[in-house]
C-alpha cells in the first residue's frame, strides 16, 4: 500500500498552485501538478517488438536500495525514501516530497523472459526491461468424446 | 513583490524564501510540458537547506541561477529517449522542471552551494553572517 504523506501538506498551498498554473497556461504551457496525491512512484509501461519496458521515476535512491521482482505476471519494485538525516522533524518549513516505504506492481500483458530481466537507474529514474518470450508454436488440442 | 509572489517560508525563522509564480525561464522556454517540482526546505543551524525532485535531470541540464534576489531552478529533460517504443500503460508525462524562489537579505548568495544526485537537487542557503546572533561588548561608563 502507497503511503501519500505528501498528499496533506500539498492541499496547504492550492492557492500558490492554482495561480501557478494560471499563469503558465497564459502562455501557452501545458502543466500538470506534480503533487495531486498520486501513486508514489509514478510508472509508466511501453514496448517494443522485443521487450516491454517500464520506467518509474524514482528520485533521491540508491540502486542497490530499489527492489525489482516478478511474481506470477506481476512486476513488483519497492523501497523507502527516508528524508534526510540531519532534518529534524520540527525544522522542515515545506514538505511537499514523499519520503517513506513505497510498494507499486504492475501487471505484465504477457509472458517474460524473467532471467533475462534488467534494470536500470539514472538520474533518478528506474528502467525495467523485461524480455518477451517468444509465443509457443500453436498447439492442437485433441477433444476427446465422452462415453 | 508583484500580487503573484506569496510568501510560503515564513515559519519564524530570520531567512524568508519567497516561492514566485512568475518566474522566467532562464534560457530559452521551450515548448513542451513544464512541471513544478516538488520541495522540501528545513532549517538548520547555518541557514536553510532545499531539496527538490528532478528525476531525469542531469547535472549538465541543470540552470541554477542567482539573479538579484531571486533563485531559479531550471532543469531540462531528454524528451526523446522512449521514441522507439510504443507506451501501453502511462501514469506519467516527461517535461522540464522550473520552480523560482525570491531570497531575503538574509541569505550569503556568495555562500549558496547545489549538488544533485540520483535526481534529487540539495541546495545549501547559508544565512548571512550579519543575520547570526552578534554579542555586543558593553563597556562601563
Amino acid at each position: 500500500m502507497p503511503v501519500f504523506r505528501w498528499r496533506e501538506t500539498r492541499s496547504l498551498l492550492p492557492d500558490l498552485e492554482r495561480e501557478f498554473e494560471r499563469l503558465l497556461e497564459g502562455v501557452g504551457f501545458h502543466v500538470a501538478g506534480r503533487g495531486s496525491g498520486r501513486s508514489f512512484p509514478q510508472l509508466n509501461l511501453l514496448e517494443d517488438a522485443d521487450s516491454y519496458v517500464v520506467t518509474a521515476e524514482l528520485p533521491g535512491h540508491e540502486a542497490k536500495e530499489i527492489e525489482v521482482t516478478i511474481v506470477s505476471g506481476y512486476l513488483s519494485i519497492r523501497g523507502n525514501r527516508r528524508p534526510p538525516a540531519e532534518a529534524e522533524e520540527e525544522s522542515f518549513r515545506r514538505r511537499e516530497r514523499f519520503h517513506g516505504p513505497w510498494q507499486r506492481r504492475i501487471q505484465l500483458p504477457d509472458r517474460i523472459l524473467e532471467e533475462q530481466l534488467r534494470a536500470d537507474y539514472v538520474a533518478g529514474i528506474l528502467r525495467v526491461t523485461l524480455p518477451k518470450a517468444p509465443s509457443g508454436q500453436p498447439r492442437q488440442i485433441t477433444v476427446n468424446e465422452g462415453p | 513583490m508583484s500580487d503573484h509572489e506569496k510568501d510560503t517560508a515564513e515559519s519564524g525563522g530570520l531567512i524568508r524564501l519567497t516561492d514566485t509564480a512568475s518566474g522566467n525561464s532562464p534560457t530559452e522556454s521551450a515548448p513542451g510540458l513544464l512541471f513544478n517540482p516538488p520541495i522540501d526546505i528545513y532549517e538548520t543551524e547555518d541557514g536553510l537547506v532545499l531539496y527538490a525532485d528532478l528525476p531525469g535531470v542531469t547535472a549538465e541540464d541543470l540552470d541554477l541561477q542567482v539573479q538579484d534576489k531571486k533563485l531559479i531552478l531550471f532543469g531540462r529533460v531528454a524528451r526523446n529517449q522512449n521514441a522507439e517504443l510504443v507506451p501501453i500503460h502511462q501514469e506519467y508525462r516527461t517535461g522540464d522542471f522550473l520552480r523560482s524562489f525570491i531570497l531575503s537579505d538574509d541569505v550569503d548568495h556568495e555562500r549558496i552551494q547545489a549538488r544533485l544526485t540520483n535526481g534529487v537537487l540539495r541546495i545549501e542557503l547559508p544565512r548571512a553572517e550579519k543575520s547570526k546572533p552578534r554579542r555586543i561588548e558593553v563597556s562601563p561608563g
